[in-house]
């Protein structure tokens, strides 16, 4: 795993980033982690100090009104510390998520933005698994160092200060209470190195839990549970993946109650070193109880200080090691040309070539498209059929420029598109595939694609071509209506047949002058599909397109058909000629229309 | 928004019991151990101040070495003590409480198994347990705060009773005569205004942070939308299937558009101003209050100390065991308005788990018949789904043909589906009667009238899980049995290629060493999976629509060898299917509108049948 590369940027480096990014974001960030240092070492100095002063003055029976005063001062000026500390704390995290959001914001860009095939390189997806992983919430990197820079901070200042403190004290006593920190220091670390090793084998049994507990609540499975009596089998899974899970918790028991209970004893060693050499010193050098109660205090109290930087050193090196890879992870080099490109040349009609093409996705063993030549001239119709597995999608993605081929050239009026600005290329696409992202926004919005400037004429024209008018109608707030319910819980859901239809609408708005379908009618009845087949030549007009399918009869609306098989070209031409071929796909068409032929038996 | 709680402070408390109870079902062992880890946190405190109050007592008196010795090693022994058994129980108490997080959940997955399936479709049963989960998600808010909130209430009042006890003698102990004017310290009337003044400060500093937290929970609408609008838009990126049409349609400018919304937890949103304002005041005010507690018991203490009552070293006592009473007395009255607020989201908890089953269950059992002699009959059946306006099926009256193959046709929305989920009784019809052998379906117990069918879905369902598993339905099943089902459904061939048989796992989402299966492969599965069941009905809801014409035509081919001697149902929108089955009904706006064989309906030229058969028969059977 890349947990071994080494980061690109340093503790340095890093913190200058995301202070950089509060500073412009919200600079509040910034002022509450000084303020909050200063009034935490003033809180503690106050606690520090009130017992021995007031009891000083009791034990030396001074004026009462002097007694008096002193606690009102503590008082007072603990209640204002107190005050402010507390609204501080509940203003820190609102600003600090801002910079977090903004942090996420920049990972939700670029990979929107992405060159498409790093959208399924292995190494990709795991820095930006990793770099997501550090803005998921409140306790990860980019947020929490905020917490970490203003406890360096606090701690460090307060050790400073407690140092001139107790610079009237033995030295050994400082080093012995110190040597007491290192052991509860070194054995947090074992806990902690196993703890992080371990968290991968963590996110396992979470990820059996989760997965067992969305099976037992999906709705999918529900008729299934029912009809043929699941529940027993499911109650068993759930309670054993949490059986296990337990198990796995009670190790992480003992590794972590190792370190508690050494905390626990150095504390009490602690103590017994405290009060050994402060009450021989009090019965020596004549101490008072005041005196006595300063010093104990602030020696048992030291330690956190120490403590405290070394723990909050570790952390820093850790959410700097994160936020390294968040930097690394939008700096990942991007294989296409975006904005340094060239300017697609407009034209009246758009042919696209395909020049000895092969195409091998990482990891495999064979290419998906062999040494293939096709060219889809202006204005032409394309059908593409084959069986699953023959390379159909994989074609469609290297001629909309989602993939650039292994070997060979795609060209664009015979310029590579490699030269150009690839997302002006994709603006010549209107594509319907197979897998889509409908967005939880309103009909309109996921339609135009567009918050602004929505041609509602257009679209109401655009949803009619696509038979969607009747099902837009019913909506309680027509275009208006918001489409999933994970964002806002109005939204509808639509059926398999009325989002692919949602989705023609989509590319019929785009009106792009290349229109690719990639089995846009599979969830549709035959009406509707034989409805969509219809007015196949009046969605194409004047547009070079593909249409891929494996129902063949869908073909016949094309100028040309391809048959693919392992990635070539198996046959070509029109239906009827390559029905007299009797090849391969004649025989597909067979095979699916032998139950349509009429007097035959089975 | 209003900022009270909606409930009453009793009905918040029988939920937070109702729900501790639950809790208690869960898991046995974590409330024992709440309790006593509550017990030892709330006196540590006391011992350390107990003990460190006695060396000073004696250092402020007579100094002698062998007692002071004594005191500080009992007081390390106590002190250690106490850390390591505090330790090992707050570590117990964190393992049990990780694990309870999850497996509380089954709760939830128990009630949607035993859920009416009408309301296991019903958006709002969703919904609601969405809100339970983002409830959960973004406060703690719900069922898991029970705990904490009763730890803390368990611990707070030990902690009084505690602190009590050794401030006892500091109201006991009185100042000489000697002092004059300072004997007013002895007037049970002065203890008594000191006790209601740090009772009151407690009170109100309690109160200031239970309103302080009202306000937060009060954000929750807004608070739970930002978390949806977080997690859909701030994590669109990772959605592999996404990333094409997001390029193609320039999608980042919808996305960035609307992840500017979120801003419900940042510096412009509603908890941000609330804590600008009343919220962080309050809180600040409720957490400053509280010194002023110690400043009046350093005032009584130390004026006593002063006029000679007890020395300095039991004024630390005193102030020590004070200050922490006055601690727990804030953190009760907290504590308190934890429980009022999560009150109200446990009552949606509750509504969720109240659910009731609406749906009649019969107790009669269906006759075993080795004949598989069973007769069901629709008469004249109405449907209409919850909520709709429109009925989905109408007046449907149909009767079974023992041992035959009946196709049903139509588009989609004409009720194929819902005259299946009918006939499983997932819903019941409101108007006309289902009858098995002449008896109302509903008058069986319903697994046991579920026993006679076995329905392949449309959107049917594997688990990650052992192939076997899946096949059977549970985790200890006949091997044999189970590798003829899935011969039997055509997955023999695949079966010899996986590489634990019958043992194999499916999928990788359960567990890395799984096998990914195809479309087909997982139909053939499912199929099986109908098969082992081995019931007199099979049905089989459209299930081509997702294999290529190959792999379609090998099911098609089968189809007669996979439906045996049992009455089979086959629904299609491929009409090439009903070329294999004995009778055709065909529906449509929620009726049968004609039945009979392929050839007898193809003849209506008017029919519905003809012009579903023409629409997909016209591009095979031209030139």
């Amino acid at each position: 795993m890349n947990e071994k590369t080494k980061p690109k940027y340093g503790i340095a480096q890093n913190v200058l980033w995301i202070v950089k990014i509060a500073w412009s974001t919200r600079k509040r960030v910034l002022v509450f982690c000084l303020l909050t240092a200063t009034l935490e070492v003033l809180y503690n100095l106050a606690q520090l100090y009130i017992a021995p002063e007031i009891l000083k003055r009791v034990e030396g029976h001074e004026s009462l009104s002097s007694l008096l005063w002193t606690i009102a001062f503590f008082t007072a000026s603990i209640f204002l510390v107190l005050v402010l500390k507390d609204y501080i704390k509940e203003n820190t995290m609102y600003p600090r998520v801002d910079v977090r959001s903004v942090i996420t914001g920049k990972l939700t860009e670029k990979s929107n933005a992405t060159s498409y095939p790093n959208t399924l390189n292995a190494d990709f997806i795991k820095l930006r698994e990793r770099a997501y992983n550090a803005c998921d919430g409140n306790r990860e990197a980019t947020e929490l160092i905020w917490q970490t820079l203003t406890l360096l901070l606090q701690n460090t200042a307060g050790f400073v200060i407690y140092l001139t403190i107790l610079s009237r004290l033995d030295l050994t006593l400082i080093l012995a209470v110190a040597a007491t920190c290192a052991v509860g220091f070194f054995v947090s670390r074992y806990t902690n190195n196993w703890t992080f090793t371990h968290r991968e084998a963590e996110d396992v049994y979470y990820a059996k839990k989760r997965y067992i507990r969305g099976k037992a609540e999906s709705v999918e499975l529900a008729k299934d549970i029912r009809v043929f009596g699941l529940q027993n089998w499911l109650n068993d899974l759930l309670e054993s993946v949490h059986d296990v899970y337990l198990d796995f918790r009670l190790k992480v028991e003992r590794v972590r109650l190792l370190t508690d209970i050494t905390e626990a004893l150095m504390t009490a060693a602690r103590n017994v070193i405290a009060y050994v050499y402060l009450i021989n010193m009090a019965l020596r050098e004549g101490l008072s109880v005041a005196e006595f109660l300063l010093y104990f205090t602030a020696v048992t109290t030291f330690t956190t200080w120490v403590m405290g930087i070394l723990r909050e050193a570790v952390r820093l090196h850790q959410q700097s090691l994160d936020i390294s890879r968040v930097r690394e992870f939008l700096e990942y080099p991007e294989p296409f040309k975006f904005e340094g490109g060239e300017p697609v040349p407009g034209a009246d009609g758009y042919e696209l070539k395909l020049e000895r093409v092969s195409f091998r996705y990482p990891g495999a063993e064979a290419d998906t498209i062999h040494e293939l030549d096709l060219t889809v001239k202006a204005g032409e119709k394309l059908a593409v059929v084959g069986l699953n597995g023959a390379g159909k999608t994989t074609l469609v993605r290297l001629l909309c420029g989602l993939f650039d081929p292994t070997e060979g050239r795609v060209l664009l009026n015979g310029r590579d598109i490699r030269d150009f600005n690839r997302r002006e290329y994709y603006k010549l696409f209107s594509a319907v595939f197979q897998e889509f992202s409908i967005l939880d926004v309103t009909v309109a919005e996921n339609i135009a694609q567009t918050k602004e400037d929505i041609d509602y004429e257009k679209l109401r024209e655009c949803v009619e071509r696509a038979g969607l008018t009747k099902t837009v109608d019913g909506l309680p707030n027509g275009f208006d209506t918001h489409v999933g319910r994970e964002v806002y819980l109005d939204g509808v859901l639509f059926s398999g047949g009325q989002t692919q239809r949602l989705m023609l609408a989509r590319a019929l708005y785009k009106d792009a002058p290349i229109l690719m379908l990639d089995e846009p009618t599979a969830a549709l009845d035959p009406i509707a599909e034989n409805d969509i087949y219809m007015k196949y030549n009046d969605m194409t007009a004047g547009k070079t397109s593909v249409f891929i399918s494996h129902r063949l009869a869908s073909t016949r609306f094309c100028d040309r058909i391809i048959f693919l098989a392992d990635g070539r070209i198996a046959e070509e031409g029109t239906h009827e000629s390559l029905l007299k071929l009797g090849g391969e796909y004649a025989k597909l068409f067979e095979v699916q229309s032998r139950y349509y032929q009429e007097g035959r038996e089975f | 928004m209003s900022v009270e709680g909606k409930i009453k402070f009793s009905k918040a408390l029988s939920n937070c019991l109702r729900a501790a109870g639950l809790l208690n079902k869960v898991s046995r062992r974590y409330f024992p151990v709440l309790a006593a880890m509550c017990a030892v946190n709330a006196l540590t405190p006391y011992v350390a101040v107990f003990f460190s109050a006695r060396v000073l007592s004696e250092l402020a008196t007579y100094r002698r070495p062998d007692t002071l010795w004594r005191w500080v090693i009992a007081g390390a022994a106590c002190t250690g003590a106490f850390a390591v058994v505090k330790a090992m129980l707050y570590e117990r108490q964190e393992t049990l409480y990780d694990d309870l997080y999850g497996r509380k959940e089954i709760l939830f997955a128990r009630k949607m198994f035993s859920l009416d399936y009408a309301d296991m479709d019903k958006q709002a049963t969703h919904d609601l347990r969405d809100q339970i989960r983002q409830n959960e998600g973004w406060a703690g808010l719900g069922l898991m705060l029970v705990p904490t909130v009763m730890g803390e209430l368990l611990e707070n009042i030990i902690g009084i009773l505690s602190g009590a006890a050794l401030t006892v003698s500091l109201f006991t102990t009185p100042v000489p005569a000697s002092a004059g004017a300072l004997t007013v310290l002895n007037s049970p009337l002065f203890i008594l205004a000191i006790a209601a003044v740090m009772v009151a400060v407690s009170v109100l500093a309690g109160y200031c942070s239970a309103r302080s937290e009202l306000y937060y929970t009060s954000a929750s609408e807004e608070a739970n939308f930002g978390n949806r609008l977080f997690g859909f838009f701030g994590f669109f990126g990772l959605q592999k299937e996404r990333g094409a049409d997001v390029r193609i349609y320039s999608q980042e400018r919808l996305v960035s558009a609307y992840w500017a919304k979120n801003f419900a937890f940042g510096g412009s949103g509603l908890l941000a101003r609330l804590a600008r304002g009343p919220m962080g005041i309050l809180s600040g005010l409720g957490t400053g209050i509280t010194v002023v507690i110690t400043g009046c018991v350093y005032v009584f203490t130390c004026m006593k100390a002063w006029a000679g009552a007890f020395d300095v070293g039991s004024v630390t006592q005193y102030v020590g065991a004070a200050t922490a009473m006055a601690g727990s007395i804030f953190a009760l009255m907290s504590a308190f308005g934890e429980l009022r607020a999560n009150g109200v989201y446990l009552e949606t908890t509750f509504k969720f788990l109240d659910i009731p089953n609406a749906m009649y269950q019969g107790s009669l059992t269906t006759e075993k018949r080795s004949d598989r002699n069973y007769e069901v009959e629709f008469r004249n059946v109405s449907f209409k789904y919850p909520g709709a306006e429109n009925w989905a099926l109408k007046n449907v009256s149909i009767k079974f043909k023992v041992g035959r193959r009946l196709a049903i046709v139509g588009e989609n929305g004409s009720g194929k589906t819902t005259f299946i989920k009918l006939l499983c009784r997932l819903y019941d019809p409101q108007e006309g009667e289902i009858l098995l052998n002449g008896i109302d379906i509903r008058k069986y117990d319903y697994r046991d009238y579920m026993d006679i069918f076995s329905v392949v879905f449309q959107d049917f369902q594997l688990i990650s899980q052992p192939l076997g598993a899946n096949v059977a339905g549970r985790a200890d099943y006949d091997a044999e049995r189970a590798r003829r089902a899935l011969v039997d459904a055509g997955f023999g061939d695949r079966l010899e290629t996986m590489p634990e048989g019958l043992d194999t796992q499916l999928y990788k989402d359960f567990t890395e060493n799984g096998v990914e299966i195809s479309g087909g492969e997982a139909q053939k599965i499912a199929i099986a999976r109908a098969l082992y069941k081995d019931a007199p009905f099979i049905i089989l809801d459209e299930p081509t629509a997702a294999l290529d014409p190959i792999a379609e035509a090998e099911i098609y081919g089968k189809f007669n060898e996979i439906a045996g001697d049992r009455t089979a149902i086959y629904i299609s929108h491929r009409l090439s299917s009903c070329r294999f089955c004995d009778e055709i009904a065909v529906f449509q706006d929620g009726s049968i509108v004609q039945r009979g064989s392929h050839e007898e309906l193809l003849a209506d030229g008017s029919g519905k049948y003809h012009e579903l058969w023409t629409a997909q028969a016209q591009y095979y059977t031209g030139d």
